[in-house]
Protein backbone atom coordinates (compact mmCIF):
# COMPACT_ATOMS: atom_id res chain seq x y z
CA UNK A 1 0.00 0.00 0.00
CA UNK A 2 2.71 2.49 0.96
CA UNK A 3 4.62 1.27 -2.09
CA UNK A 4 1.61 2.27 -4.23
CA UNK A 5 1.47 5.68 -2.56
CA UNK A 6 5.20 6.19 -3.14
CA UNK A 7 4.88 5.05 -6.76
CA UNK A 8 2.13 7.47 -7.67
CA UNK A 9 3.92 10.31 -5.86
CA UNK A 10 7.04 9.85 -7.99
CA UNK A 11 7.77 12.44 -10.62
CA UNK A 12 6.52 10.25 -13.49
CA UNK A 13 3.35 9.22 -11.65
CA UNK A 14 2.43 12.81 -10.83
CA UNK A 15 3.27 14.10 -14.32
CA UNK A 16 1.05 11.53 -16.05
CA UNK A 17 -1.83 12.11 -13.64
CA UNK A 18 -1.70 15.89 -13.86
CA UNK A 19 -1.21 16.24 -17.59
CA UNK A 20 -4.33 16.80 -19.68
CA UNK A 21 -3.05 14.80 -22.63
CA UNK A 22 -0.70 12.11 -21.43
CA UNK A 23 -3.18 9.90 -19.54
CA UNK A 24 -5.81 9.82 -22.35
CA UNK A 25 -3.10 9.14 -24.96
CA UNK A 26 -1.58 6.27 -22.97
CA UNK A 27 -5.01 4.82 -22.27
CA UNK A 28 -6.05 5.04 -25.92
CA UNK A 29 -2.86 3.24 -26.99
CA UNK A 30 -3.57 0.63 -24.28
CA UNK A 31 -7.10 -0.01 -25.61
CA UNK A 32 -6.10 -0.09 -29.29
CA UNK A 33 -3.16 -2.43 -28.60
CA UNK A 34 -5.57 -4.58 -26.63
CA UNK A 35 -8.03 -4.89 -29.49
CA UNK A 36 -5.25 -5.73 -31.93
CA UNK A 37 -3.46 -8.32 -29.80
CA UNK A 38 -6.59 -10.00 -28.46
CA UNK A 39 -8.08 -9.89 -31.97
CA UNK A 40 -4.99 -11.72 -33.27
CA UNK A 41 -5.20 -14.12 -30.33
CA UNK A 42 -8.82 -14.83 -31.29
CA UNK A 43 -7.79 -15.89 -34.79
CA UNK A 44 -5.11 -18.30 -33.56
CA UNK A 45 -7.41 -19.63 -30.79
CA UNK A 46 -10.19 -20.23 -33.32
CA UNK A 47 -7.77 -22.33 -35.38
CA UNK A 48 -6.80 -24.22 -32.21
CA UNK A 49 -10.46 -24.86 -31.46
CA UNK A 50 -10.99 -26.11 -35.02
CA UNK A 51 -13.36 -23.39 -36.21
CA UNK A 52 -11.47 -21.49 -38.92
CA UNK A 53 -8.67 -22.09 -41.46
CA UNK A 54 -9.08 -25.83 -40.82
CA UNK A 55 -7.17 -26.87 -43.91
CA UNK A 56 -4.07 -24.98 -42.83
CA UNK A 57 -1.57 -26.49 -40.36
CA UNK A 58 -2.08 -25.18 -36.82
CA UNK A 59 1.60 -24.31 -36.40
CA UNK A 60 1.57 -22.28 -39.64
CA UNK A 61 -1.30 -20.07 -38.45
CA UNK A 62 0.01 -19.85 -34.88
CA UNK A 63 3.67 -19.12 -35.65
CA UNK A 64 2.86 -16.39 -38.17
CA UNK A 65 0.44 -14.58 -35.90
CA UNK A 66 2.53 -14.93 -32.74
CA UNK A 67 5.16 -12.19 -33.30
CA UNK A 68 2.46 -9.57 -34.03
CA UNK A 69 0.49 -10.69 -31.05
CA UNK A 70 3.54 -10.24 -28.84
CA UNK A 71 4.19 -6.74 -30.17
CA UNK A 72 0.60 -5.89 -29.17
CA UNK A 73 1.00 -7.52 -25.74
CA UNK A 74 4.29 -5.68 -25.15
CA UNK A 75 2.66 -2.30 -25.93
CA UNK A 76 -0.23 -3.24 -23.65
CA UNK A 77 2.07 -4.18 -20.76
CA UNK A 78 4.20 -1.04 -21.07
CA UNK A 79 1.19 1.32 -21.31
CA UNK A 80 -0.53 -0.66 -18.56
CA UNK A 81 2.44 -0.16 -16.22
CA UNK A 82 2.34 3.62 -16.80
CA UNK A 83 -1.42 3.70 -16.18
CA UNK A 84 -0.92 1.80 -12.91
CA UNK A 85 2.03 4.02 -11.98
CA UNK A 86 -0.06 7.18 -11.86
CA UNK A 87 -3.13 5.65 -10.17
CA UNK A 88 -1.49 3.00 -8.01
CA UNK A 89 -3.48 3.55 -4.81
CA UNK A 90 -6.89 3.56 -6.50
CA UNK A 91 -5.94 0.51 -8.56
CA UNK A 92 -4.64 -1.36 -5.54
CA UNK A 93 -7.90 -0.71 -3.70
CA UNK A 94 -10.04 -1.85 -6.62
CA UNK A 95 -11.27 -5.47 -6.51
CA UNK A 96 -11.56 -5.44 -10.29
CA UNK A 97 -7.87 -4.54 -10.59
CA UNK A 98 -6.89 -7.36 -8.26
CA UNK A 99 -9.07 -9.80 -10.19
CA UNK A 100 -7.51 -8.55 -13.43
CA UNK A 101 -3.97 -9.22 -12.19
CA UNK A 102 -4.92 -12.72 -11.04
CA UNK A 103 -6.61 -13.45 -14.39
CA UNK A 104 -3.55 -12.16 -16.30
CA UNK A 105 -1.35 -14.57 -14.35
CA UNK A 106 -3.76 -17.45 -15.06
CA UNK A 107 -3.79 -16.52 -18.79
CA UNK A 108 0.02 -16.54 -18.83
CA UNK A 109 0.12 -19.93 -17.08
CA UNK A 110 -2.39 -21.27 -19.60
CA UNK A 111 -0.26 -20.04 -22.53
CA UNK A 112 2.96 -21.49 -21.06
CA UNK A 113 1.25 -24.81 -20.26
CA UNK A 114 0.05 -25.01 -23.86
CA UNK A 115 3.50 -24.25 -25.32
CA UNK A 116 5.27 -26.68 -22.99
CA UNK A 117 2.54 -29.33 -23.21
CA UNK A 118 0.48 -30.38 -26.22
CA UNK A 119 2.13 -27.89 -28.60
CA UNK A 120 5.49 -29.70 -28.26
CA UNK A 121 3.93 -32.63 -30.11
CA UNK A 122 2.23 -30.41 -32.69
CA UNK A 123 3.65 -32.30 -35.67
CA UNK A 124 1.39 -35.20 -34.70
CA UNK A 125 -1.80 -33.13 -35.01
CA UNK A 126 -0.70 -30.16 -37.09
CA UNK A 127 -3.04 -31.00 -39.98
CA UNK A 128 -5.99 -32.11 -37.86
CA UNK A 129 -9.21 -30.31 -38.86
CA UNK A 130 -10.13 -30.29 -35.19
CA UNK A 131 -7.08 -30.38 -32.85
CA UNK A 132 -6.99 -32.67 -29.78
CA UNK A 133 -9.00 -31.89 -26.67
CA UNK A 134 -6.06 -30.45 -24.72
CA UNK A 135 -5.39 -27.86 -27.44
CA UNK A 136 -9.10 -26.95 -27.76
CA UNK A 137 -9.38 -26.47 -24.02
CA UNK A 138 -6.32 -24.17 -24.06
CA UNK A 139 -8.00 -22.13 -26.83
CA UNK A 140 -11.30 -21.83 -24.95
CA UNK A 141 -9.55 -21.01 -21.69
CA UNK A 142 -7.53 -18.25 -23.31
CA UNK A 143 -10.61 -16.62 -24.89
CA UNK A 144 -12.69 -16.80 -21.70
CA UNK A 145 -9.80 -15.45 -19.60
CA UNK A 146 -9.22 -12.52 -21.96
CA UNK A 147 -12.92 -11.68 -22.06
CA UNK A 148 -12.84 -11.59 -18.25
CA UNK A 149 -9.64 -9.48 -18.25
CA UNK A 150 -11.25 -6.94 -20.59
CA UNK A 151 -14.37 -6.83 -18.41
CA UNK A 152 -12.34 -6.26 -15.23
CA UNK A 153 -10.20 -3.62 -16.91
CA UNK A 154 -13.18 -1.68 -18.23
CA UNK A 155 -15.14 -2.01 -14.99
CA UNK A 156 -12.27 -0.83 -12.75
CA UNK A 157 -12.17 2.38 -14.79
CA UNK A 158 -15.79 3.15 -13.83
CA UNK A 159 -14.86 3.16 -10.17
CA UNK A 160 -11.95 5.60 -10.65
CA UNK B 1 -26.69 21.13 -37.83
CA UNK B 2 -29.10 22.63 -35.32
CA UNK B 3 -32.04 21.19 -37.31
CA UNK B 4 -30.99 17.82 -35.91
CA UNK B 5 -31.55 18.87 -32.31
CA UNK B 6 -35.19 17.64 -32.16
CA UNK B 7 -34.06 14.23 -33.39
CA UNK B 8 -31.31 13.99 -30.74
CA UNK B 9 -33.79 15.19 -28.10
CA UNK B 10 -36.27 12.52 -29.20
CA UNK B 11 -33.55 9.85 -28.90
CA UNK B 12 -32.60 11.17 -25.48
CA UNK B 13 -36.24 11.01 -24.29
CA UNK B 14 -37.02 7.58 -25.75
CA UNK B 15 -38.09 4.80 -23.42
CA UNK B 16 -34.96 2.76 -24.27
CA UNK B 17 -32.74 5.69 -23.30
CA UNK B 18 -34.62 6.14 -20.03
CA UNK B 19 -34.39 2.45 -19.22
CA UNK B 20 -30.60 2.45 -19.77
CA UNK B 21 -30.14 5.62 -17.71
CA UNK B 22 -32.28 4.28 -14.87
CA UNK B 23 -30.27 1.09 -14.57
CA UNK B 24 -26.92 1.08 -12.81
CA UNK B 25 -25.63 -1.95 -14.70
CA UNK B 26 -27.03 -1.41 -18.21
CA UNK B 27 -24.50 1.13 -19.50
CA UNK B 28 -21.35 -0.69 -18.29
CA UNK B 29 -22.69 -4.04 -19.56
CA UNK B 30 -23.55 -2.64 -22.99
CA UNK B 31 -20.21 -0.85 -23.18
CA UNK B 32 -18.43 -4.08 -22.37
CA UNK B 33 -20.11 -5.80 -25.32
CA UNK B 34 -19.17 -2.79 -27.44
CA UNK B 35 -15.54 -3.32 -26.39
CA UNK B 36 -15.63 -7.09 -27.04
CA UNK B 37 -17.02 -6.45 -30.51
CA UNK B 38 -14.37 -3.79 -31.12
CA UNK B 39 -11.68 -6.34 -30.26
CA UNK B 40 -13.05 -8.93 -32.68
CA UNK B 41 -13.70 -6.35 -35.41
CA UNK B 42 -10.28 -4.68 -35.25
CA UNK B 43 -8.58 -8.06 -34.83
CA UNK B 44 -10.20 -9.49 -37.97
CA UNK B 45 -9.38 -6.34 -39.95
CA UNK B 46 -5.78 -6.21 -38.74
CA UNK B 47 -5.19 -9.89 -39.64
CA UNK B 48 -6.60 -9.39 -43.13
CA UNK B 49 -4.65 -6.17 -43.70
CA UNK B 50 -1.39 -7.73 -42.47
CA UNK B 51 -2.12 -10.57 -44.90
CA UNK B 52 -2.54 -8.07 -47.74
CA UNK B 53 0.71 -6.38 -46.79
CA UNK B 54 2.29 -9.84 -47.08
CA UNK B 55 3.38 -9.94 -43.44
CA UNK B 56 1.46 -12.97 -42.11
CA UNK B 57 -0.22 -16.20 -43.33
CA UNK B 58 1.76 -15.84 -46.55
CA UNK B 59 0.95 -19.34 -47.79
CA UNK B 60 -2.82 -18.75 -47.78
CA UNK B 61 -4.45 -16.92 -50.70
CA UNK B 62 -5.89 -13.55 -49.65
CA UNK B 63 -9.44 -14.57 -50.59
CA UNK B 64 -9.17 -17.64 -48.33
CA UNK B 65 -8.16 -15.55 -45.30
CA UNK B 66 -10.96 -13.11 -46.07
CA UNK B 67 -13.54 -15.93 -46.27
CA UNK B 68 -12.38 -17.44 -42.98
CA UNK B 69 -12.66 -14.10 -41.17
CA UNK B 70 -15.81 -12.74 -42.83
CA UNK B 71 -18.45 -14.20 -40.44
CA UNK B 72 -16.49 -12.93 -37.41
CA UNK B 73 -16.10 -9.53 -38.96
CA UNK B 74 -19.83 -9.30 -39.77
CA UNK B 75 -21.02 -10.49 -36.37
CA UNK B 76 -18.66 -8.14 -34.60
CA UNK B 77 -19.92 -5.28 -36.75
CA UNK B 78 -23.54 -6.15 -35.94
CA UNK B 79 -22.87 -6.26 -32.17
CA UNK B 80 -20.81 -3.08 -32.44
CA UNK B 81 -23.55 -1.12 -34.22
CA UNK B 82 -26.36 -2.43 -31.99
CA UNK B 83 -24.54 -1.73 -28.73
CA UNK B 84 -23.32 1.58 -30.16
CA UNK B 85 -26.87 2.71 -30.96
CA UNK B 86 -27.98 1.81 -27.42
CA UNK B 87 -25.07 3.71 -25.85
CA UNK B 88 -25.83 6.68 -28.08
CA UNK B 89 -29.56 6.70 -27.19
CA UNK B 90 -28.78 6.79 -23.49
CA UNK B 91 -26.78 10.00 -23.85
CA UNK B 92 -27.87 11.46 -27.17
CA UNK B 93 -27.88 15.09 -26.07
CA UNK B 94 -24.39 14.74 -24.58
CA UNK B 95 -23.21 13.29 -27.89
CA UNK B 96 -24.78 16.14 -29.87
CA UNK B 97 -22.45 18.73 -28.39
CA UNK B 98 -19.45 16.42 -28.46
CA UNK B 99 -16.92 17.13 -31.23
CA UNK B 100 -15.26 13.72 -30.84
CA UNK B 101 -18.64 12.06 -31.40
CA UNK B 102 -19.10 13.95 -34.67
CA UNK B 103 -15.58 13.03 -35.80
CA UNK B 104 -16.25 9.41 -34.88
CA UNK B 105 -19.47 9.32 -36.94
CA UNK B 106 -17.60 10.75 -39.95
CA UNK B 107 -14.89 8.10 -39.60
CA UNK B 108 -17.52 5.39 -39.13
CA UNK B 109 -19.48 6.31 -42.26
CA UNK B 110 -16.25 6.63 -44.25
CA UNK B 111 -14.98 3.25 -42.94
CA UNK B 112 -18.26 1.44 -43.70
CA UNK B 113 -18.58 3.03 -47.13
CA UNK B 114 -14.97 2.24 -48.01
CA UNK B 115 -15.18 -1.33 -46.73
CA UNK B 116 -18.37 -2.27 -48.55
CA UNK B 117 -17.53 -0.58 -51.84
CA UNK B 118 -13.81 -0.68 -52.52
CA UNK B 119 -12.08 -2.73 -49.81
CA UNK B 120 -14.22 -5.86 -50.06
CA UNK B 121 -13.35 -6.10 -53.75
CA UNK B 122 -9.63 -6.07 -53.06
CA UNK B 123 -9.85 -9.01 -50.65
CA UNK B 124 -11.38 -11.23 -53.36
CA UNK B 125 -7.87 -11.47 -54.79
CA UNK B 126 -7.02 -15.17 -55.13
CA UNK B 127 -3.27 -14.82 -55.45
CA UNK B 128 -0.64 -15.05 -52.75
CA UNK B 129 0.58 -11.49 -53.15
CA UNK B 130 -1.71 -8.45 -53.16
CA UNK B 131 -1.29 -5.88 -55.94
CA UNK B 132 -0.28 -2.36 -54.90
CA UNK B 133 -3.92 -1.22 -55.03
CA UNK B 134 -4.89 -3.91 -52.52
CA UNK B 135 -2.09 -2.87 -50.17
CA UNK B 136 -3.13 0.78 -50.35
CA UNK B 137 -6.77 -0.18 -49.75
CA UNK B 138 -5.67 -2.21 -46.70
CA UNK B 139 -3.75 0.80 -45.35
CA UNK B 140 -6.74 3.11 -45.87
CA UNK B 141 -9.14 0.63 -44.22
CA UNK B 142 -6.80 0.30 -41.21
CA UNK B 143 -6.50 4.07 -40.81
CA UNK B 144 -10.27 4.58 -41.06
CA UNK B 145 -11.11 1.91 -38.47
CA UNK B 146 -8.38 3.08 -36.10
CA UNK B 147 -9.80 6.58 -36.56
CA UNK B 148 -13.17 5.28 -35.38
CA UNK B 149 -11.53 3.72 -32.33
CA UNK B 150 -9.45 6.80 -31.49
CA UNK B 151 -12.33 9.23 -31.83
CA UNK B 152 -14.54 6.85 -29.85
CA UNK B 153 -12.12 6.80 -26.95
CA UNK B 154 -11.85 10.59 -27.18
CA UNK B 155 -15.64 11.00 -26.63
CA UNK B 156 -15.17 10.20 -22.96
CA UNK B 157 -11.99 12.24 -22.52
CA UNK B 158 -12.24 15.35 -24.65
CA UNK B 159 -15.89 16.17 -25.24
Amino acid sequence: MSVCQWLQDTYIGTSIRESIWVFPIIETIHVLALSVSVGLLLVSDLRLMGYIMKRRPVSEVYEQIKPWMFIGFAIMVVTGIFLFWCQAVKAYNSYFFRAKVVLLVVAAVNAIAFERGIYRKVEKWDNALVPPMEARVAGWASLILWAAIITCGRTMAYTF
Amino acid sequence: MSSLVPFFQWCDDSSVALAIRNSRAAFPVIENFHLFALTVLLGSIVVLCLRQFGLILKTQPISEVATALRPWNRWALAVMLTSGVLLFLSEAMKCYGNTSFRVKMLFLFAALLFQFTIYNRTVKHEGLSAPLGGKIAAGVALCLWFGVGLAGRAIGFLG
